[in-house]
């Protein structure tokens, strides 16, 4: 009897306004798929890769093609609209999507398997550290989509319950880099921080513009008005550049700084995979534990079924590059191990803080927010027009 | 007055008036992924069996399958219209009969079946929400309802205050604020006043806010 063979989709926009980190996604993935091949297990795994471009109809009419030529398993998506936008499909055709990125939570689809991190694993514990150590008054900043909403929704019900304040928030479209008013903004407040739910290119101009408006004023940014992200990693502070490179704070389960045997293994396998960057990333590595558990999953269930695959991947346990990971039966979430950063000049992060072990993922934040949402007060308009 | 939307279910407990064929499962599995446990109540004799003094609104969720018509007979506020708990309604033949006996039993949000396990979360926080919404919201009218019905004894109130020569802003500006001033409503305030006034020396028939306060002050 021949080895099984079974084709695994892999769908990240490696062109577009996301792209820096989708490449560094893909590499992750491509990593493990060949470091399964060289392992010799009882299948061969054949990454079949899609490029949607960010492009929202490309990643339906991608997926519904994946799955439509018999494909089961697709490791894919970066933002959330992506995501939302193909589960349809992988519910129609029984499919499983492994999503390899961080996220705001509330969902918890039966056909896709979340290896990245949960909002209580990323954004609560980034919450903690600046009202306990930054400041109270926070200006938000985000990509205008689901991402960005909920992900400040959450920041700022968790802030104002510990006493902050969020004193403005500001959206702007995907790609747009546009932020003189929105820097102008910032500096007429002066709040303690700016926390960032901007994506890609939005991010980075953002992230060099703020520094040179700064710099301009005479304020030292990275002390007077840090930035914090949960998106932040090592590849986008390539993109930034030297001139605003430091000092910004982010909350992930993994940085390629991280020093273990494991981490060592992987960055140096990363990178002499892919010399050509992108470097390695947190979104990377989700990328590579989701194609790991995957072949894990597959092994253990003897068939490429969804459901199958779903109900072996349960409990399954990985000694992965941030240490060890593991799917939760009951959500299909990943139990992973928060840490909060400060990047440096050198384009790396540095570790300020980490959790002890790998936290249980909270989709729905059943565990960790109050029974009732924060009540807001009425916003103080004013007339801007007549 | 602030509505507080409820967000987090942790500690729920929904109770499932429906026969289990399979379909209730990814409700089950979905419920216990947002803090919500199940408790499937037994049907003996086309009646299910809950206990309608134990249930706790701040707890108990009832999913009903309106497929089983007549199975539940919960005590429906005849006033509010409100069941004792939020009421889900599980809808398998979309009719319009069915659908009505939903309603009637007070039903703030529905679920199609077979359950999509996408739909839950939405299906239980507008239920909830919706529920503690029309709670308040009757809440609010039985105080309106109140306080309107007190009106005359603001109008008797004032008349009086003019008798001793104030005029009708004036007397209208003293209840209010001496009303402040004892914390009480104007409308309870000048019943006490009437109250007092009427009431011989040393009579021990005493109008109580208590009993106002408590809703059960009718019409004169």
């Amino acid at each position: 009897m021949g080895r099984q063979h079974h084709r695994i989709g892999v769908m990240f926009s490696t062109t577009g306004p996301y792209s820096v980190v989708a490449r560094s996604m893909l590499n992750g993935a491509l990593l493990a798929f060949r470091e399964i091949a060289e392992t010799g297990s009882a299948f061969s795994l054949e990454p079949v890769v899609v490029n949607p471009s960010g492009d929202l109809s490309r990643y339906r009419a991608l997926s519904l093609a994946l799955l439509g030529a018999g494909i089961r398993h697709v490791v894919g998506c970066y933002t959330s609209s992506s995501r939302k936008e193909v589960i349809p499909c992988f519910e129609k055709f029984d499919g499983l999507l492994w999503y390899p990125s961080h996220y705001e939570g509330f969902e918890s689809s039966d056909n896709v398997i979340y290896t990245g991190a949960s909002p209580n694993q990323h954004v609560l514990p980034l919450v903690d550290y600046l009202a306990s150590r930054v400041g109270s008054r926070a200006f938000c900043v985000g990509s205008n989509y689901i991402w960005a909403w909920e992900n400040n929704r959450i920041f700022r019900e968790a802030l104002t319950a510990r006493g902050g304040v969020v004193v403005a928030e500001r959206y702007l479209s995907v790609g747009d880099t546009e932020f003189d008013q929105v820097i102008a903004a910032i500096l007429d407040q002066h709040p303690d921080f700016v926390f960032n739910n901007l994506i890609g290119t939005s991010a980075y101009a953002f992230f060099r513009a703020f520094r040179a408006a700064c710099r301009v004023r005479g304020i030292d940014q990275a002390t007077a008005i840090p930035v914090a992200s949960c998106t932040l990693s090592e590849p986008e502070l390539a993109e930034i550049g030297p001139e605003a490179v430091d000092g910004h704070l982010s909350s992930s389960v993994y940085f390629s700084s991280l020093k273990s045997p494991a981490n060592d293994a992987f960055s140096g396998a990363y990178a002499k995979a892919f010399p050509d960057g992108p470097v390695s990333s947190a979104d990377a590595e989700a990328s590579h534990i989701a194609v790991k558990l995957l072949a894990a999953a597959l092994e253990q269930a003897g068939t490429d079924d969804a459901r199958a695959v779903r109900a072996a991947v349960a409990n399954q346990r990985l000694f992965a590059p941030q240490g060890e990971v593991r799917i939760d039966p009951q959500t299909y979430h990943a139990w992973l191990t928060p840490r909060i950063a400060r990047s440096g000049h050198d384009g790396q992060f540095e570790v300020l803080l980490e959790a002890r072990s790998p936290v249980a993922p909270d989709p729905y934040l059943v565990q960790s927010s109050p029974r009732f949402a924060v009540a807001m007060r009425c916003p103080a308009l004013r007339v801007v027009q007549s | 007055m602030t509505f507080r939307v409820l967000q987090n279910f942790k500690g729920g407990r929904a109770i499932i008036v429906a026969r289990r064929n399979g379909w209730e499962v990814t409700l089950e599995t979905t419920l216990i992924k947002l803090g919500v446990v199940s408790e499937y109540p037994e049907i003996v004799g086309g009646r299910v069996q809950i206990d309608a003094g134990a249930l706790q609104p701040e707890r108990d969720i009832l999913f009903i399958d309106g497929d089983l018509e007549g199975v539940v007979a919960i005590g429906v506020d005849t006033a509010s219209r409100l069941p004792p708990v939020p009421v889900i309604g599980l809808v398998g033949v979309e009719a319009p009969s069915r659908l009505k006996a939903l309603v009637n039993l007070g039903a703030t949000s529905f679920l199609r079946k077979p359950v999509h396990g996408g739909a839950v979360y939405t299906s239980l926080f507008m239920g909830v929400n919706q529920f503690l919404l029309r709670s308040e919201m009757y809440s609010r009218l039985q105080n309106l309802e109140e306080r309107r019905r007190g009106r005359r004894d603001v109008v008797r109130a004032i008349i009086l205050l003019m008798q001793s020569g104030l005029d009708e802003d004036a007397a209208y500006s003293q209840l209010r604020r001496e009303s402040m001033r004892a914390r009480q409503s104007l409308e309870l305030y000048c019943e006490e006043l009437l109250s007092r006034r009427a009431r011989p020396p040393h009579s021990s028939c005493r109008t109580t806010s208590e009993r106002l306060q408590g809703g059960s002050k009718r019409a004169m």
